[in-house]
Parts: C-alpha cells; structure tokens; sequence
C-alpha cells in the first residue's frame, strides 16, 4: 500500500475549500504520488477549542474506521501548531454545500433516498463499532464525482467503550456504561436528551440529527435554521420564538413528499430515544427499499454544479454581502419580530406538513396524528442564562455593554422612541452575525467587521441615549463647557471617518473577492 | 446471540476454547493446508470475537451477565489464550483486531471472585508488554497493541514492570513519531504510566531522577515539535503538582537549568505553552527555600517578568490562575539578591 507523505513537502496546496473555527480545508495534490489531489484540513491546535484529547480521539477513529460510506483519513502529522489530516478529495463537496448552490428548496425526494441510504450504512457501521457521531448534518456528508457518499467529521464523535473510564471491574448497571453525558453537537440537530444531559443519550442520539438531516435535505435547511444556533439551542428547552419566519418557511410543500419518508423521519423524531429505530432497523424502512445508484446521484445532483471551491468562494462572497445589508430591510425584520414573539413549550413533528414545529401552551392539541414533544429543564435555562441575557444597568450610558445585552437595549430603546428603531435594526442584525460565528463558520476577517459594525451602532445607540437624557434633563445637558462640545464633535467626527475607513476596507475586499470569482471564471 | 442457542448451545468456556484451538491453528502458520479451509477458519474466528464480545459488552438486547463473564475470564485466563491473541493479531483483519482489542480491554477489568484475574496472568506472563510496547514500531499493529497495552498498565504491578524496563527510554522517541495518530497513542500510555500509580510512579521518578529528567527536558521540553512541548509541560505540571510527588518536585525547582527550560516556554508565542509553563513556573517562585543561583535568576529577570505577568490573562476568568499570579508577583517582587549589591 502507498504511504502517503508525513510532512508538509509532500504536498502542494491548491486551494481553500472550507473553514470552520479551528480548522481550514485545502484542495491539495500529493507530489510524490503523481500528483493526485487528496483534501487536506488543517486542525489550529492551539485554540483553546481543540480539546487535544478530542483531537486525539479522532485521530484513532478515523485510523481504525473501514467502510465505504466512511471517509478515511490517508494519514495524520502535525505542521507546527497545525494538525494536518489528509484525506481523499470529495470533489461535490457537502450535501449543505450542493443545497446551498444548486437546490435552494431542496432535493428531490430519489436523490434524499439515495444519501440518507448511504449515509444509514455509515450510521449502523459506526454505531456497531460502538461509536456515536455526534454531529451528523448534511454538512458532514460529502458526495463523490462518482456519486458515492461518504460520512465525514468525527470531531466531536464519542466511543462507548471508551466512556467508561473510571477504574474498576465492568459490573453494576451496564446499562449506565453505555450512556453519554456530555453536551456535544450542532444545536439544530441536537437530540432533545443531548441537550437535557442529565439522563445521558446514546446512539439514538444520532438517528434524531439523522431525521433532522433529512428534514434539511428536504426543505434546504434545518429547521428554525433562521435563527441564531445559541438561541435555538436555548429554544428547544423553551424560549421565545418567531412565529412570522417559520410560518414563511412552510409555503405548499404538504403533498411533495411520500408517506414512506413522512413515516420514515416520524420515527427517527420520535422525542422518546427508546421508541426511534436503530440504524440497522431504519435500513430496512420501505423508504430505502427501491433506491436508486450513484449514477443517478451523479445525473440529477452533480451535474451542472459549480466545483467546491468556487461554491466556497461563493459563500464567502455571500456572507461578506450580508454585513452590508440595507438598514431597513432590518427595521422591518425587526419590528415583526417584536410583536410576534411566543413562547413554546416543546415540539411537533407533524407529519402532514412535514415540519418540525413548535408546541404552543395553552393551545389544543387539535392533532391526533401530532406527535407531542415536550422539553422541560427549566434548570437549563437558568444555567445557561448567562449566555444570552447579558444584564445592563441603563442608568450611565457611558458603559460598555456586552454583545448579548444589545437584544435587550435595543428593545428598551425602541419603546421609548420610534426614531431610534433604526439603530435597532442595525444590531440585531450585527448580532446575528456574531452568533453565526459561535458556530465557527465566520473567519477572524469577518468576526473583526461585525465586532466594528455592532460597535458602531452601539456607539450611534450611546449618542441616541445621550440625546433622551438631554431632552429629559432640559438644561443640564445644554450646559456643556465648549470644550466638551468640541470633544463631542471631534470624537463624531472620528467615528465617521472609522465608518468611512470600514466601508472602503470593505469594498476593497469585495472587490478581491469578486476578482478572484472573475478570474476563476475564466 | 444466535449461535449460541443452536441444536448444543455452547457456554461461554466452549467459546473460549473454540477460540483457543483456532488460534492454535493460526499461529501455525500457513503452508500446513489449504488456501480456502484456512480462510474458513479464520472467519470463524472472527465470529467467536464478535460473540464473546457480545458476553462481555451485552448487545442491544441484552445486557452483560456477571456470571457468563466470570465463566469467559477465568476459561480465557486458565490458558495461553490472551499469548495466543496477541501473538495473532498482525494475521487477523481490521474489524477483527478491534474486537479482539476491546475483548481485552474488558477482561482486565472482570473480577472472578472479587479478584482481578488478567493481573496474575499477566504477572506470569509479564514479557507481553515487550510486544505490546514493540507495537509502537509497527504502523499497523501500534493503536490495538497501544489500547491494549493503556489497560494492561491499570494494574500497578505490570506499571511497575514497564517503568522499570529499559522500554521507558523508547517512549521519548515513539512519542515524536511523525504519525499523529501513533504518536498521540503513545503519549496518552505516557501519560497514563506516569500519573496513574501515586507511589509507582513517586518511587520510579526519585530512583531514575537523572536520567529521567534529563531526558525529559532536552528530548520533550526543548523539542523543535511544537505538540510535544506542550504535552510535555502540561504532564510536568501534572507530575510536579501531585502530592505524592513533593520529594522530587523540591528537587526539580531547585535546579537553575529547569528554571532556564521554563522561562523560555514562558516566552513563547504559544498561549497554551505559556500557561501550562506557568503552572511549573509557579512552584519554582513560590519555593521558600530557593537556592541562591534561583534567586539570582529571577532578580535578574525580575522587571521583564512583572512585565509579562501584568498582562498575562486566561481567556476565561479563572480566580485560582489570578490568585496563583498574584502570588508569583509578590514573591519575585520581594526578592532581595542574597549578597549585597
């Protein structure tokens, strides 16, 4: 068998294909065997985020899984601080990416049949390894030029037999051996009990994020995927919700899709884990049972699909295009989220409309084929409060204010005053972006601009305060020496010019972007 | 499960002896017959591990019974089967090899009445950690022989045994291996060896001082590898911080060649280094009877290290880092150079 290089001679990197918080992905050739291209991503070892002994647990997975719908790892070797894994090229990339491209409101029902197959194989082989994968999603399943399908990413993948790892003989409640309790995941697939981890979770952990993932090829995106992944994290427990979005997302899909997969991601969303099939068992749904090959994955999803990194590109261009959207497209998104917030109290999977939807208190349960999925954990809440009701004492508006407090100003602010709703829309906009990029998919570049984008507004909100005080307060305010007022025009004066500085940095990268686009055009 | 309620169902010691003259018929080699038969053989083989890990482990319809793994362990244990398994392994396949792996693991860990019987075994027998640990050399063997060898190490004589064998050196080496995955393996067995057993290790670490430490700094801590530098401060830090282990940590902060070793992975660019090489740093400052060529160090070194203390931060809020902190900069700022200026 060839050995594949240990070291970074080896190979020649030819481009950026992904990037996450702690790793980036190249499309690379190896010299030394005839220049084949592998995919190679490279782990940040010393962000505090790559837990090493997670890393290392990945490490081993990958070395010891053998399977075709498994993607191998050629080999691992650290460059500096940076791990290296080599492993073959994908060349039609992530399901996500393939949806995001070419197929908006989703796959046609064949090509679903034809990934979820492979990618249950992937499931009943690793599960029969007693391992959990933990972070299924159409952004782990990555499709071949010639149509085969591979399961990918065991970052955050757990081994049963490894778990207990206190010492002592295997006796007592085995059952207790073979359950999970850490929090781990992408929080729009997470199984309810992963979130509630108090009774632990176990494979079946992972047939709920695979019905998810089916929802997700279906319809283009994860359920409640508009909106911020902490928050839907916290949602799931029971939180506010925005009614209006999901309403849009539903549209006129009921008839599109056939019992059998109705039925099928019905039992995988089962909020009980003991009563959702194993991965061996859901094989044999009637779903699966008349799939079609590879070469129809090849015809009627890879055809006519733009290459891996021009779809990276893409998204990168996309996302950089957001951070300048107009102000008052945000104002009206806004203003409906602020009057139509519930409160839900768990979920429905329905299996009609084919939607995970939320349950509502005080509302009938009007439904019998409705299956009734509820989340208690108040505790959880209060815990992880923290994270998303940053407290702000209003009274000096000097302070800095913490990025997750700015929901709450705004909608202080905007009782009080209707003009200042612009600045409402500004940031929560700009905090939504800094949510996405808890999840990882924003680089260092953009983390910057959002930071600057969401301190200009509360800078804008700070002058706004300022103002209202003055009015209230009558003269006191007025009654500023000349120098302070000078001050006062001198630092407006500079954030204009930093505002100035941002756009132009912004246009300029724009520009590259759209350069690079044009040139790979070619 | 099935098989073993066939026309005879077949008890747990049956699988093991099924398991051993199979084993037997394996490590003979291949030329005695034919090409087809032997391969038969072997799947059955890999039918017996997948059963009696099924035993041990349960499946998921039932649970493991105490009273068949009692029965497995001491059949498996009554012979040479775990010389045999291991002796095997390169000639098995892939998903074979895991199981065998996790077959084992497990058996260290069963108790046949209320003793550990794989610990006597291998006492017996204590020239398989030579092949386990040879694994390391070998690619394909190194992460089965690697687990295998972390939960054989659970027991204290056998810990015993390895760190006192000549294969200690070796690990310095089989820890820089440039494939991760080996590497990281080893590390881990590293690790394990000299934290899990408090007096073992306190014992090994006072008799082999010299050697030892001299090894540790020049190959791990001075390493132009990034990853074994910074595993290596965070188990320093592991070692020195563990009570049992004051005798030798006393002696390690009182030589002015660690201090040196520590200040430079102070400076370095890497947070995670810094911080780990803090925690090491620490018990060199607050020593209450530090040698003069220490204290004559850190005066020297005095202002540039107040410097890099004052803006030294966790990333998260952390009161025992501060508080630790607060301490090193009241000791090194109340030093006085022993002889006058």
């Amino acid at each position: 068998m060839f050995q594949y290089p240990l070291d970074s001679k080896g190979y020649q990197i030819l481009d950026e294909i992904g990037r996450g918080a702690s790793a980036i992905v190249y499309k690379a050739i190896c010299l030394p065997m005839n220049s084949s291209t592998v995919a190679i991503k490279s782990i940040d070892l010393d962000q505090a985020k790559a837990d090493f002994d997670n890393v290392r647990r990945e490490a081993k997975i990958m070395s010891l899984l053998y399977h075709p719908n498994i993607l191998k790892a050629h080999c691992f070797f650290t460059v500096d601080r940076r791990l290296w894994v080599v492993m073959p090229f994908m060349s039609g990339g992530s399901l996500q990416s393939i949806i995001t491209s070419n197929f908006p409101d989703g796959l046609p029902e064949p090509c679903i049949a034809a990934v979820l197959k492979e990618t249950l194989s992937a499931l009943s082989y690793l599960h029969d390894q007693g391992h959990l994968h933990r972070d299924v999603k159409a952004g782990n399943i990555l499709m071949d030029s010639n149509g085969s399908v591979k399961l990918a990413d065991f970052g955050v993948s757990a081994s049963i037999y490894e778990s207990s790892s206190s010492y002592g003989p295997l006796q007592g409640s085995p059952s207790s051996n073979l359950m999970l309790t850490d929090v781990a995941g992408t929080p729009y697939w997470m199984a309810p009990e992963v979130i509630h981890s108090h009774t632990g979770y176990s494979f079946k952990a992972d047939i709920w994020s695979f019905g998810i993932t089916a929802l997700e090829l279906a319809h283009g995106r994860p359920p409640l995927s508009n909106l911020p992944p902490s928050k839907s994290l916290l949602m799931k427990i029971t939180k506010q919700f925005r009614f209006s979005d999901y309403a849009k997302f539903h549209e006129s899909k009921k008839n599109k899709f056939s019992k059998s997969f109705k039925d099928m991601v019905g039992l995988c969303l089962d909020q009980d884990p003991s009563r959702r099939p194993s991965a061996d068992k859901l094989l044999k749904h009637s779903f699966f049972r008349y799939c079609k090959g590879p070469e129809f994955l090849v015809k009627n999803v890879l055809h006519g699909l733009p290459t891996v990194e021009q779809r990276f590109r893409q998204s990168k261009i996309q996302r950089l295009l957001s951070l300048n959207k107009t102000e008052e497209e945000d104002e009206e998104d806004s203003l409906r989220e602020n009057i139509k917030q519930r409160r839900i109290s768990g979920w429905n999977f329905n299996v009609e409309d084919f939607e995970l939807n939320p349950v509502f208190p005080n509302e009938k349960e009007e439904d019998s084929i409705v299956k009734q999925v509820r989340f208690g954990g108040e505790t959880i809440i209060q815990e992880k409060g923290g994270d998303t009701d940053g407290s702000i004492s209003s009274n000096s508006p000097g302070q800095t204010v913490s990025v997750a407090g700015t929901q709450i100003l705004s909608d202080q602010v905007s009782e009080v005053s209707d003009d200042l709703v612009q600045n409402v829309g500004s940031t929560s906009e700009a905090e939504s972006v800094i949510s996405a990029s808890d999840q990882g998919s924003v680089d260092g570049e953009m983390m910057l601009s959002s930071l600057l984008f969401l301190k200009k507004s509360l800078e804008d909100q700070r002058n706004e305060v300022m103002t209202m005080i003055g009015l209230i307060q009558g003269k006191k305010f007025t009654e500023m020496s000349r120098e302070e007022q000078l001050m006062q025009v001198i630092e407006k004066m500079k954030v204009e010019l930093e505002n100035e500085k941002k756009k132009n940095a912004a246009l300029e990268l724009e520009l590259e972007f759209l350069k690079l686009q044009y040139s790979s055009g070619q | 499960m099935k098989g073993l309620f066939k026309s005879k169902p077949k008890t747990p010691a049956d699988l093991v002896r099924q398991t051993r003259d199979l084993l037997i018929y394996v490590d003979r080699g291949p030329d005695a017959t034919r090409e087809t038969k032997r391969e038969e053989k072997m799947m059955e083989l890999s039918k017996l591990m997948r059963e009696l890990k099924s035993i041990l482990y349960g499946n998921s319809e039932a649970e493991p019974v105490t009273e068949a793994c009692a029965q497995l362990t001491q059949e498996f244990f009554r012979e040479n089967t775990l010389r045999l398994l291991i002796i095997c392994l390169p000639k098995l396949n892939l998903e074979t090899r895991k199981d065998v792996t996790q077959v084992v693991a497990n058996l260290q860990r069963q108790q046949v009445q209320s003793r550990l019987i794989a610990c006597d075994y291998l006492e017996a027998n204590i020239d398989l950690m030579d092949i386990l640990i040879g694994g390391y050399e070998n690619t394909d063997m190194a992460l089965h022989y690697g687990a295998m060898l972390r939960e054989c190490i659970r027991h204290q004589t056998v810990a015993r045994y390895v760190l006192e064998s000549e294969h200690m050196k070796k690990f310095f080496d089989y820890i820089q291996l440039p494939n991760f995955d080996i590497a990281a393996d080893a590390a881990a067995t590293f690790k394990e060896l000299l934290t899990r057993h408090k007096s073992t290790v306190a014992e090994f670490l006072s008799k082999n001082y010299d050697w030892f430490f001299a090894e540790y700094n020049s190959k791990l801590l001075e390493s132009p590898n990034y990853i074994t530098r910074r595993q290596a401060v965070k188990l320093l830090g592991d070692m020195l911080l563990d009570r049992s282990n004051s005798a030798v940590m006393t002696r390690y902060v009182s030589s002015r060649d660690n201090l040196r070793i520590l200040m430079n992975l102070l400076r370095e660019s890497s947070k995670s280094i810094q911080i780990e090489a803090f925690h090491v740093f620490k018990l060199f400052a607050a020593n209450q009877h530090k040698p003069p060529d220490i204290v004559s160090i850190l005066v020297a070194n005095r202002s540039k290290l107040l410097r890099l203390f004052a803006d030294f931060k966790l990333d998260k809020e952390d009161e025992q880092f501060e508080a630790d902190k607060a301490q090193v900069v009241r000791e090194i700022a109340a030093l006085e150079p022993k002889e006058g200026p």
